[in-house]
């Protein structure tokens, strides 16, 4: 029996010396932070950073005044023109509007009566000859705004399903695939891999094969962000059930409970915190991309955009734009605020 | 008080509540953490056992609720083996209360009770937590009867003291009326004052229910104070069994020698 607390002995024949320690740096890590700056400078020339340094440097020093004039100041003013006043109002020629109620004229529209000049070869005198035409516009001052709302709504509609696709889709695979819940090995190994593999395939590229699938429009767009969104939320839904407290399980179980009662009670009243919190971001995401995903055809305000786009609306796109930025912001308040309610 | 486990203990007097025959516990590591153990309880005792750490209590405890198999020897609950075949049935009816509580932080107090009732409610009861009105009731009547207030119903586990999370645990231990508890280091992480008082809850609840309980402590004098019969383990083995009078003090020094409690018990 031990009784007498002596001073720690000290293993025989070591010797507390500082060069023990070793040095802080070899010469290997000179090697090594060498080789990885040649990597970085060869990459730099790959992607273009030299191109983007002088020509920030050349709009730099046009800005005060040491030149005439730089490529991106006059591509950004080009952009800033073209924006410009932004088109809010919608024109329709009224002889396109079939039967049209002069009385009885959609809210806050009025009719415009504009001149027409068009420049016509008389073929008798092969001269160019101006005629002058009346023309009557339809005019809806906020018609294309209301327009481009609507497709905003319809594009938090895609996000909202999207991310309900995604928890559907991503709460069994999660079951399946936490290590301390999974029936089997195999199951586990599965449900992980369909995860990953959902992970894997960017929103974009699913969305234009899933185009190819369902053909244009909404049912693409939310197939492909759900699919993406089941990936995160499968992985992070599985990765906080294997390490939520053993404790309350182990307790559960002791009591005879199936594995399915001992995970609603003892496992998911500690992980809904995060769900939420994963999930919300899912659906922040998703509001985000379901913007972009229309530029592939499936559905929402991107697939406005790309259509003004192409055909140099740029009015409208500057609409487009400015209902995305609000939308974005106004959302990203709102999850914030959602977010502290429910995780209490 | 006429209680399922009294009417039960009436009809079967000729076998005791629990038995253990010959039980190893063998760890991969070559640890024994039990060693032949041979032991039975019978019915409404407060069976106390005592031991310095790593003597085998907590593995003894959870061989009956299926937290731990034995290597070798065998179980016997009510005169039935436990296996892998009974056990879902024998964990049914015995309830555990814990060291660390194990309740769950994010529930409160009425809903922790009632997980008490997981493996008894119908599957939609328990994914809904509506269980049906005579738990509820039940549930009520137990946090009352644990020494908490009705308001107390709604509070999670994080705003409880210590005493009252094992107060929280030991209702929930009685929620289906289990023939058996067994109670692995009950007090462990409380002050002694309290130790006390959840102690005297623990064994006058059971005294009224008839039930059997198995409690490991290493608080010795607490131990000898309540139990109707100690059960002294060292390494693995059965070192003392009898009366709480009947152990020794030479004896208890023995049990404890070189270990931490040791020292404690020298201080």
């Amino acid at each position: 029996m031990e009784t007498s607390i002596g001073p720690i002995p000290r293993p025989r024949g070591a010797k507390a010396d500082i060069g023990a320690l070793g040095a802080p740096y070899t010469w290997r890590t000179l090697v090594v932070l060498i080789a990885i700056a040649a990597l970085l400078f060869v990459s730099a020339r790959r992607v273009e950073v030299d191109k983007f340094l002088s020509l920030t440097g050349e709009a730099i020093s046009a800005q005060f005044g040491f030149k005439e004039s730089s490529q991106v100041g006059r591509g950004l003013s080009r952009v800033a023109q073209d924006l410009f006043p932004i088109t809010l109002a919608y024109r329709t020629d009224v002889s396109r509007v079939a039967d049209l109620d002069d009385a009885r004229l959609p809210w806050l529209a009025y009719i415009e009566t504009v001149q027409h000049r068009e420049y016509r070869m008389n073929p008798t005198t092969s001269q160019l000859e101006e005629t002058v035409s009346e023309k009557r516009v339809l005019v809806e001052p906020l018609g294309y705004l209301t327009l481009t709302i609507g497709k905003m709504i319809e594009t938090i509609e895609i996000a909202l399903w999207a991310t309900i696709l995604a928890v559907l889709l991503s709460l069994p695979l999660a079951y399946l695939g936490a290590a301390n819940y999974t029936p089997s090995k195999a199951i586990y190994a599965l449900s992980r891999g369909t995860v990953s593999l959902l992970r894997a395939i960017p929103e974009l590229i699913s969305a234009l094969f899933l185009v190819l699938a369902f053909g244009f429009g909404p049912v693409a767009g939310f197939l492909a962000l759900g699919l993406h969104g089941a990936g995160f939320l499968g992985k992070f839904y599985a990765e906080d059930i294997e390490a939520a407290d053993k404790k309350p399980q182990d307790a559960l179980r002791a009591l005879g409970a199936s594995k399915v009662r001992v995970l609603r009670l003892a496992v998911l009243p500690q992980v809904m915190p995060s769900y939420i919190a994963y999930t919300l971001y899912i659906l922040d995401r998703n509001v985000r991309m379901a913007t972009v995903i229309g530029l592939v055809g499936a559905g929402g305000i991107g697939q406005e955009l790309k259509g003004r786009y192409d055909l140099f609306e740029y009015g409208n796109v500057a609409t487009i734009l400015v209902v995305i930025f609000v939308t974005v912001f106004v959302l990203d308040q709102i999850s914030a605020r959602l977010r502290a309610r429910l995780i209490a | 008080m006429t209680s399922s486990a009294q009417l039960r203990g009436v009809e079967g007097q000729h076998h005791p509540m629990l038995s253990f025959h010959g039980l190893t516990k063998q760890y991969p590591d070559g640890v024994k953490a039990l060693d032949e153990v041979t032991f039975s309880v019978p019915r409404g005792e407060f069976c106390v056992i005592l031991g310095p750490s790593g003597a085998g209590k907590s593995t003894l405890l959870k061989t009956l609720n299926g937290l731990a198999e034995p290597s070798s020897g065998k179980v016997v609950f009510d005169g039935e083996e436990v296996s892998r075949r009974t056990l879902r049935r024998v964990q049914k009816r015995v309830a555990t209360v814990h060291q660390q509580f194990n309740l769950v932080e994010r529930l409160n107090v009425a809903q922790n009770v009632l997980s008490g009732a997981i493996a008894d409610a119908t599957l939609l009861q328990v994914m809904l937590q509506w269980y049906p009105h005579s738990f509820r009731q039940k549930a009520c009547d137990l946090v009352a009867r644990v020494g908490l207030e009705p308001v107390h119903l709604a509070r999670r586990m994080g705003e409880l003291s210590g005493g009252q999370q094992q107060r929280v645990g030991i209702a929930r231990a009685f929620i289906l009326d289990p023939d058996v508890i067994l109670a692995d280091e009950p007090v462990a992480s409380l002050d002694p004052a309290t130790s006390r008082d959840v102690l005297t809850l623990l064994h006058d609840a059971a005294r009224e229910r008839g039930t059997t309980v198995l409690c490991s402590l290493h608080q010795v004098d607490m131990g000898l104070s309540f139990a109707d019969r100690v059960i002294a383990m060292r390494r693995g083995r059965i070192v003392f069994d009898g009366h709480p009078d009947a152990i020794t003090d030479a004896e208890l020094a023995q049990i404890y020698e070189g270990s931490d409690e040791d020292r404690r018990l020298a201080a």
